[in-house]
Parts: C-alpha cells; sequence; structure tokens
C-alpha cells in the first residue's frame, strides 16, 4: 500500500498542530505502507512564504515532496475579507475567493495529485479549511481520506466545506464533538470514518526536579504549555490568575511555555520561560500541580492528552466543547466558564492531592486506552481495510 | 465507598469526593451549585448595602450656643441680632470659635469617609455585576454559535424536504399519466 499525506507545512521546526500530528501519524504508518508527504515549501503559517529551496527531502525516513506557494498571503486583505464573509450575505465565488486568499496557494501540489492518482492508493488530507485540502479532495475524492482537525470556529458554517465533508472516501477524526458537528453540518453520518486522535511520544526519564532546579522554581505551579495567544484564551488566563492571586494567600506560580504573539502581563508569579524542548518541557509537566488549558477553541489538544499520559490532572475551558468532553469522558479534569468555577475548580483541585492523583490516573487510563501509538495505529488501519472491503462489491 | 471532603483552601464550604468511584460531571454540578448560591449570596448583601441608610451626623454638634429660652430671651436676641457678629467678637474666647470650627471640620471629614465607603462598595458591586455581564455575553456568543449550526442543519433539511417533496409530485403526475393511459387502453 502507498500513502501520501497532504498537508499544508511539514518540518521538524513545525512542533503543534495539524502539522505535527501529521509527522507523527506519517512516521508511525511507515512500519504498514510506503508513506509519502506532499506539502508546501512555507513554514510560516500566517503569511505561506517559501521557506525551504529543495523539491525532495527525506525527513525520519519519510519522503516529503514539497511544492512552492505562488502567492503568500497578505493577512490584511485576508482579514478584511474574512470579515465581509463572515458578517455578510455572499456568494460561493466570495468564498472561493477567501479560500485563494487563506492559501497556501500552492496550485501544483494539486496538479501533482491529479496527475499521480494512480500512484498511491490514499491521500490522507489534513487540516479541512485550507486550499490543499479542497482542491486536492476535489482532485482525487475516490482516493481521499480527510483528518479535518476541525474547531468550532465560524468558518466551518461556510457553504463551500458543507459539500467538502461530502466528498472524501473516510474521515478520521480527532474527538465525538468534532465528528458530531461535522455530521451536522453535512448529514455525512454514513460515510466511513471513526475517532482516532494522534498519540504521544513520552519520554521514559523524566525529571521534575531537573526543571525546579534549570529554572529556579520551588513553589507549586500550574502549567499552560503551547502557543500564548489570545485565541487560545490566554488573556483570560492571565486576568483569572491575577485575580485569584489577590483573592487568595497561595503562593502558586504559573509557568507558560511556547512561542508567544501576545504581550504577557509583568506579574511576578506569572513565568514565562519561552519555547522548550521535548524533554524539558515533559519535565516541567512532570512537576506542575496541574495542566491548565484555557483554549476556547480545540480540535484535540495534544498536550492535554500529553498531560493525562503523564498523570497529571487537567483544569480545562468548558467553553470549548472537545476540551469538556475529554474532561468527562476521562474523569481526568475539571474545567469552568467563568472566574467564579475557575477559582472554584482550582482550589479544589490544588487543596487536595488525592483528587489530583485520582484524576490523574483516571487521565492516563484514559490515553492508554484511546490514545496509545498501538491503538492509533490500529484504527488507522482498520479505516483502510473498511475502504478496501467497501471496494471489493463495485470491482 | 471512600467518601470525604476536603477544603479549598480558605473558607468555602466542603464538596463531597467519592475518591472510590469519581465522578467529575458531579463535582463540576457541586461546583456550579456552590458558585450559583454565591452570586445569590453576594447579590442579597449588595442589595442591602444599596438600601442601608446613611448615618445621621449631626453637623450643627459644633453649635455650642444654648437654645434661647424664654420670650424675653427670644425678643432680646432678635433685636441684638443685627449686632451679633460685633457681641460674639467681643465676648466669644477666639478658642470657642475655634473648637467649633475644628468639630464641624471633624463631622464633615466623617461625612466624607462615610461617602468614600459607600462609593467603593458601590465600584466593587459594579465590577461585580460587570463581570456577570461579561459572561452572560460569552454565553450568548456561544448561544448564537449554536443557533447559527441549528440553523444550518435546518436548512440543510428543508432542501432535503423540497427535494422529497419535487420528486413525490414528479411521481404523482407521472402515475396519473400511467393511470390515464392503461384506463384509454382497457377501454378502447
Amino acid at each position: 500500500m502507498k500513502l501520501a499525506l497532504v498537508v499544508q507545512r511539514y518540518g521538524l521546526e513545525i512542533n503543534g498542530g495539524a502539522e505535527l500530528h501529521c509527522r507523527w501519524i506519517a512516521e508511525h504508518l511507515k512500519k504498514y505502507a510506503e508513506t509519502e508527504v506532499l506539502t508546501t515549501k512555507a513554514v510560516d503559517y500566517i503569511t505561506w512564504k517559501n521557506h525551504f529551496p529543495q523539491d525532495e527531502e527525506i525527513i525520519n525516513g519519510i519522503r516529503v515532496r514539497r511544492f512552492p506557494v505562488t502567492r503568500p498571503r497578505r493577512p490584511e486583505k485576508f482579514g478584511r475579507l474574512q470579515n465581509e464573509l463572515l458578517g455578510r450575505e455572499h456568494s460561493e465565488a466570495d468564498e472561493l475567493r477567501w479560500l485563494d486568499e487563506e492559501g497556501p496557494l500552492a496550485p501544483s501540489l494539486i496538479d501533482y495529485i491529479r496527475g499521480h492518482e494512480k500512484d498511491y492508493d490514499y491521500f490522507i488530507f489534513f487540516s479541512y479549511r485550507y486550499y490543499h485540502s479542497y482542491w486536492g479532495i476535489r482532485a482525487v475524492p475516490r482516493k481521499s481520506i480527510l483528518v479535518p482537525t476541525a474547531e468550532r470556529d465560524p468558518v466551518i458554517g461556510l457553504g463551500i466545506f458543507r459539500d467538502l465533508f461530502r466528498m472524501p472516501r473516510a474521515f478520521i477524526y480527532n474527538s465525538v464533538e468534532e465528528r458530531r458537528m461535522i455530521n451536522a453540518l453535512s448529514r455525512n453520518e454514513s460515510f466511513i470514518g471513526d475517532v482516532v486522535g494522534v498519540g504521544s511520544e513520552v519520554p521514559a526519564a523524566l525529571s521534575a526536579e531537573a526543571f525546579r532546579t534549570k529554572h529556579g522554581v520551588t513553589s507549586p505551579y500550574l502549567i499552560y504549555l503551547g502557543r500564548i495567544d489570545e485565541n487560545k484564551g490566554c488573556h483570560k488566563l492571565f486576568e483569572y490568575f491575577i485575580r485569584y492571586k489577590k483573592e487568595t494567600a497561595s503562593d502558586l506560580k504559573l509557568v507558560l511555555a511556547g512561542t508567544t504573539v501576545m504581550r504577557i502581563p509583568a506579574h511576578p508569579d506569572i513565568l514565562y520561560l519561552g519555547f522548550m524542548g521535548e524533554a524539558d518541557k515533559f519535565n516541567a509537566l512532570a512537576g506542575a500541580e496541574l495542566l491548565v488549558m484555557p483554549s476556547f477553541f480545540e480540535s484535540l489538544s495534544m498536550v492535554t492528552l500529553e498531560a493525562w499520559a503523564l498523570g497529571k490532572p487537567v483544569l480545562a475551558n468548558a467553553l470549548c466543547d472537545v476540551l469538556k468532553g475529554q474532561c468527562l469522558r476521562s474523569n481526568g479534569g475539571l474545567f469552568y466558564e467563568n472566574y467564579p468555577e475557575f477559582r472554584e475548580g482550582l482550589a479544589l483541585l490544588l487543596g487536595s492531592p488525592r483528587l489530583r492523583q485520582t484524576l490523574g490516573v483516571n487521565g492516563r487510563k484514559y490515553f492508554e486506552e484511546n490514545y496509545r501509538w498501538e491503538v492509533i495505529e490500529k484504527k488507522y488501519l482498520a479505516v483502510f481495510d473498511r475502504l478496501e472491503k467497501d471496494k471489493e462489491p463495485a470491482s | 465507598m471512600n467518601q470525604q471532603s476536603e477544603n479549598a483552601p480558605g473558607k468555602r464550604p466542603d464538596i463531597a469526593i467519592d475518591y472510590e468511584n469519581i465522578d467529575v460531571a458531579r463535582i463540576m454540578d457541586d461546583i456550579k451549585a456552590r458558585v450559583a448560591g454565591e452570586s445569590v449570596g453576594e447579590s442579597a448583601s449588595a442589595g442591602a448595602a444599596d438600601s442601608a441608610p446613611v448615618p445621621d451626623f449631626d453637623l450643627r454638634s459644633g453649635d455650642a450656643q444654648p437654645p434661647a429660652r424664654g420670650r424675653a430671651r427670644g425678643l432680646a436676641l432678635r433685636l441684638m441680632s443685627p449686632f451679633r457678629p460685633l457681641i460674639k467678637l467681643l465676648i466669644l474666647p477666639v478658642y470657642d470659635e475655634f473648637q467649633q470650627t475644628v468639630r464641624i471640620l471633624h463631622n464633615t471629614n466623617l461625612r466624607l469617609d462615610h461617602l468614600y465607603e459607600v462609593t467603593d462598595r458601590d465600584r466593587h458591586n459594579a465590577i461585580v455585576r460587570l463581570d456577570r455581564q461579561r459572561e452572560y455575553t460569552k454565553l450568548l456568543h456561544s448561544l448564537s454559535h449554536n443557533l447559527v449550526v441549528e440553523l444550518t442543519k435546518l436548512k440543510i433539511e428543508n432542501d432535503t424536504l423540497k427535494a422529497r417533496l419535487e420528486i413525490l409530485e414528479k411521481d404523482f403526475d407521472f402515475l396519473g399519466k400511467r393511470e390515464r393511459a392503461l384506463e384509454r387502453e382497457v377501454l378502447e
């Protein structure tokens, strides 16, 4: 079997979101099938400017074919277009213009997919909302599998996507909530699909002490890992944390790690440690009392799964239905909708080591049952099997 | 079953947690109930504060003049009133004037302190109300989003039903024609 995984960006320097998801899946599927990645030469997700010079390279044993972006995104124009699109009545042509502007505009990638349909058994497209998925799935609908990584953001309501969700042969969803949302939008319940998600590589040796010594953190802390961005709900997290600190005499710290695109308030108990390597990140997570996940829109939240893999409880934003659903299904974390609930949930978790431990154990069990790599690989193979069986009567 | 209550740091009432069979949904229900209880308490106390009467300060307490007694005394005082400032200046010690002024200022300070306190409380209540409004707005936003999703579903449903109706109408026409054709054939 030969697979092509199609994604907007790919590389070792991209360490989050659908791109990392795609890389991990590619690296795990190579045991079972000849796996290639088709992507663009971009690395910056805001402008999609061409960055990688070479057309082809091998990354961790995977052949990666790169195609140039013919026109970088103009963020201001794109923002204006999106506001107009979401705020006014519009036509399908407007939506397609928005899609072109969103990018990454790489027509040669689509031409390659169309021209090499026979060379691959399946094309797995990651992220429904970009140019490569929309036109790629249209080019090879009978061989396409979509991993939508859809969040509950407004663009999912655009008419072009309703049709798109009725086009691929199969779907691989990240969560039950994501499947429910896409089913509701496009009535594609009858399509082959499964809730799979992605696994995680947890290092065998962890040292919370090493993290504490390296960064001089002596007090108990909660941790946020990921992009520090208003879109991720970080502004609310800062507001709630500072208010919590004012109201209680706790010596709690908030440790942040990741790239930042917003101003972090200058507060003695908010420690921003910049971008962290994998080992450092897991050490930091191992030493934390809990992980806090303030994001409003998530399709899976890999970092939440990593916290559960380490047996750490989670305090998540309940306005994100995926995070709330994961907490309820796993019994591995609490959630909040507003400040009073944040305060109560945090106080309850910090005041009870036993509760933290029990939630952590539940989280780890949930991770082991659903997100271990063996489970993920098996689910992908099951989808391929169903597609093969589905093909047989027709031939 | 191992059921235990643990206090969060501080003074809050307990939430019972069954550690052997932990249920996040139930814990969250307890947290929500507690938060709801608190906000009811807050609004009740806020209401009480709003309606609390302002203490009555005797701003004339510095007036050391004894009340006039008797009609004759009253008449004499009225007659002397144009000369009052002069008489005061001549007979009243400056010390008494000073003491009166200090008392009046002290009472003014007390009044101002009270007004500050009331304003501060109002400001705090306004912040609480604003926070609640913000949460409502957020909920409304989420509600609008869900409504959009539901409307989208309904539109799809409507389109499907319309298409089905058209098909049924066509089928009906076709069957009618067929019936007429068969009748003709039978009659012939």
